[in-house]
């Protein structure tokens, strides 16, 4: 390591290049002018680069491709993949469990991200006050978000508000009586679900709590002595300077709740039980390769997620054009 | 979760084309604790009787078992010898996966002491791709202690009826006060649903593989599982699908919290010992004048297409199922034995709970129709059809009529 930047900086230091500059050239905005990488530079990135690349080759693009062929095949997984075209799309425009799976994950998808990032922001100002043990709530809050995809969690909830779990329990002592099983009742289950998913607020929590550090001290000083108010400071300064960050967490959560599995696999056993109420899509990508032994099909099925999350997600960059705000322009 | 590791993946030995060098062959199997111990013996037992065969174990929870075998499967790294279940025999068989074994019949694997009519139930079209391990039948299973706090009767089970079981059940969950129910729900399996349509001269599938019972069948099956839910014999549906949901462990029969309950007579210690109770063993209501219920191979050994010592594994299978140590250790966990002298030699060594279900297969035995052939492709899918469809019924989303005829169309497009 040290070997390789000393040899980068003796390079860097060489009479044939411009010695470097105690300042870096600055744009008329302001901002820093990234310094062109040098040769030498470049290969030493690519070496460090390559163990790297070399997965996302072998591990990720390679099988994405490879799923794609098999999207217009019929495969059982047990024979060879036989080409049939777009057979597995036609099957899919068909099929009323196809349809179920997106209008299961399209609810749970527009309902828990929007619920979950208004939770995790509401939270993050909290913190932000300036709380003693600052770090102690930090912690508390996030840890939802590293244990709620567990199927450990997913097992415990499913107890929990089972029909006489815990949660019914609880409900009986205040006085609630003809209770439903919220895990084992078509109408409920898949709000259940959602309600774990906005638990798991604590990623996109600390994501804006870091953002909300950002916004200088200055600003609000400025408004609290024009007479703005706490709604106002948060709607005129808060929010705007806040949104890049906004925008970050809701296409991650968007892109990440499309694909939620975990949680559907253990609350539904498996199957998207009751009635399907909480068939995912992935969960139905999953019994279709696995169970069905049509992972022809099950191809044709993530291409259409990845098409959609594609759409989704540039829709998204398209909008955040009228509402994000980036400082500098 | 699971500790096998890939044990031999990619490790196949070198070509030796005859069987008489160092063979190493690669078992997978499905099972709890006590399987993987005492099969890991089996295996130890077996290379110190032929030096020169290595054995690589490889084992998993069921689940999983299924994940596993198919991605191996397509990878080409099949095991050698595996074990099988009903569902997926025709999926693997019909696609190529499974060796032809009636070659090695009776020549290596010796036939002369296998239940005759089990055997066919590993057959396709004549040709045999999977061996029984043993029997089993679906039968009920009665808590003693539950009918005797609510001081209603054990019914005879050589006569009972329909009728009587939603009576029955229902005054039994009427003393039980909301905490004891008579049934768990019967209707998450689809045996219970063969069994039903057997009693009419019908079945799941007929010879060719097509659906083999009437729309009036299932209409009538579902209007009895409501007559139930609607006495009050089995619990509310949100309790019947958790409790389906809870495996052995979290059903409400396992949890003493229901009388009667569906269970493969192999589960019967297990249930035992869960409630504390000696569970009994029923027929099914409405066996006669015909009956319904048949004995079910539990499992089956398979051997893959690709291996390339299917001579040798040929021979382990024939140990498995033939060898009397074996079968002193394997004793009834993978079903009585198929060979029908191994069966009569285990069963004073079985465990007390063990000889009870044991009694049971064999005084229920001759009043039972020939067991059901393999299921066609696509079978693995009618459980998840009748699930799907039952909890619909269960919550009052469709009617008894629209599910049947949901049922026989889903039904016709998976086997298609």
């Amino acid at each position: 390591m040290t070997e390789l930047s000393d040899e980068t900086r003796t390079r860097a230091a060489a009479p044939t290049h411009p010695p470097p500059r105690e300042v870096a050239p600055t744009t008329r905005s302001g901002r820093r002018r990234p310094r062109l990488p040098q040769v030498g530079e470049r290969k030493v990135a690519f070496l460090f680069l390559a163990p790297w690349f070399l997965g996302l080759a072998l591990i990720t693009v390679g099988p994405i491709l490879g799923s794609l062929y098999l999207s217009f095949t019929d495969y059982s997984l047990l024979a060879p993949p036989e080409w049939t075209g777009l057979d597995n799309y036609a099957r899919m425009v068909a099929d009323p469990r196809f349809y179920q799976s997106l209008e299961v994950t399209f609810i749970y998808v527009f309902i828990s991200v929007p619920l979950q990032l208004a939770f995790a922001l509401a939270l993050a100002l909290a913190l932000d006050k300036g709380l003693r043990g600052l770090a102690i709530y930090r912690s508390v809050y996030y840890l939802p978000s590293l244990l709620g995809a567990s199927v450990a969690v997913a097992v415990l909830w499913r107890q929990m508000f089972g029909a006489e779990g815990l949660v019914n329990a609880a409900l009986e002592n205040l006085g609630f009586t003809d209770l439903p099983g919220w895990v084992s009742d078509p109408d409920y289950a898949l709000g259940t679900i959602i309600i774990l998913n906005v638990w798991t607020f604590g990623s996109p929590m600390v994501i804006f709590l870091a953002g909300l550090r950002q916004i200088p001290q200055m600003y609000y000083e400025a408004a609290a002595i024009d007479g703005a108010g706490a709604l106002r400071r948060f709607a005129s300064i808060t929010l705007p300077l806040l949104s890049p960050i906004i925008f970050f967490n809701l296409v991650l959560q968007l892109i990440g709740s499309f694909q939620s599995f975990t949680q559907a696999f253990v609350i539904s056993s498996g199957r998207g039980s009751p009635a399907d109420s909480t068939l995912f899509y992935t969960l139905y990508l999953y019994l279709r390769g696995f169970g069905n032994f049509d992972m022809g099909y099950a191809s044709a099925l993530a291409w259409v997620l990845l098409l959609i999350v594609g759409v989704l997600t540039a829709a998204n960059f398209l909008v955040s054009r009228f509402w994000v705000f980036y400082g500098d322009d | 979760m699971t500790a096998a590791a890939c044990g031999g993946g990619g490790g196949a030995p070198a070509a030796s084309g005859a069987d008489d060098g160092p063979v190493t062959l690669r078992f997978y199997w499905w099972g709890s604790d006590s399987r993987h111990q005492y099969t890991q013996q089996l295996i130890e037992q077996y290379q110190a009787a032929n030096p020169g065969v290595t054995i690589e174990a490889e084992f998993s929870g069921f689940d999983d078992y299924w994940d596993r075998l198919a991605t191996a499967t397509a990878g080409g790294d099949a095991p050698d010898v595996m074990q099988q279940d009903t569902r997926y025999v025709a999926e693997y068989a019909e696609r190529g996966a499974l060796a032809d074994l009636t070659e090695f019949m009776p020549g290596v694997i010796d036939t002369a002491q296998l239940d005759e009519p089990m055997l066919k139930t590993g057959q396709l079209d004549g040709t045999s791709y999977a061996i029984p391990t043993g029997v089993n039948a679906f039968a009920l299973l009665a808590n003693p202690k539950l009918f005797a706090d609510t001081g209603v009767a054990v019914p005879d089970d050589t006569t009972w009826t329909w009728d009587q079981m939603v009576q029955v059940a229902g005054q039994v969950s009427a003393a039980g006060g909301g905490q004891v129910f008579g049934v768990q729900d019967l209707g998450f399996n689809e045996t219970s649903l063969e069994i039903f349509a057997r009693q009419r001269g019908e079945a799941l599938f007929d010879e060719s593989g097509d659906v083999g019972f009437t729309r009036q069948t299932v209409v009538d099956w579902w209007n009895t599982m409501l007559a139930l839910r609607d006495s009050g014999g089995t619990s509310p549906p949100s309790i019947s699908v958790e409790s389906q949901a809870g495996g052995v462990d979290g059903s409400l029969t396992a949890n003493g919290r229901a009388a009667l309950g569906s269970w493969w007579t192999n589960q019967l210690p297990a249930i035992s010992s869960a409630t504390g109770q000696d569970m009994e063993l029923l027929r099914w209501p409405g066996e006669s004048p015909q009956a319904g219920m048949y004995l079910k191979p539990a499992m089956f050994w398979s051997i893959s297409s690709r291996s390339e010592h299917p001579e040798a594994a040929a021979k382990f299978i024939d140990y498995l199922i033939n060898s009397p140590e074996a079968a002193e250790l394997a004793l009834s966990d993978r079903g009585l034995p198929i060979n029908t002298a191994l069966r009569e030699q285990i069963v004073p060594k079985l465990k007390p709970a063990d000889q009870r279900s044991a009694a049971f297969v064999e005084e229920i035995t001759p009043s039972l129709a020939e067991p059901p052939g393999l299921p066609p492709q696509g079978a693995g899918e009618v459980q998840r059809i009748l699930q799907q469809l039952h909890e619909q019924v269960l919550f009052d989303q469709l009617t008894v009529d629209e599910a049947a005829d949901r049922f026989m169309s889903e039904l016709d497009a998976a086997t298609a």
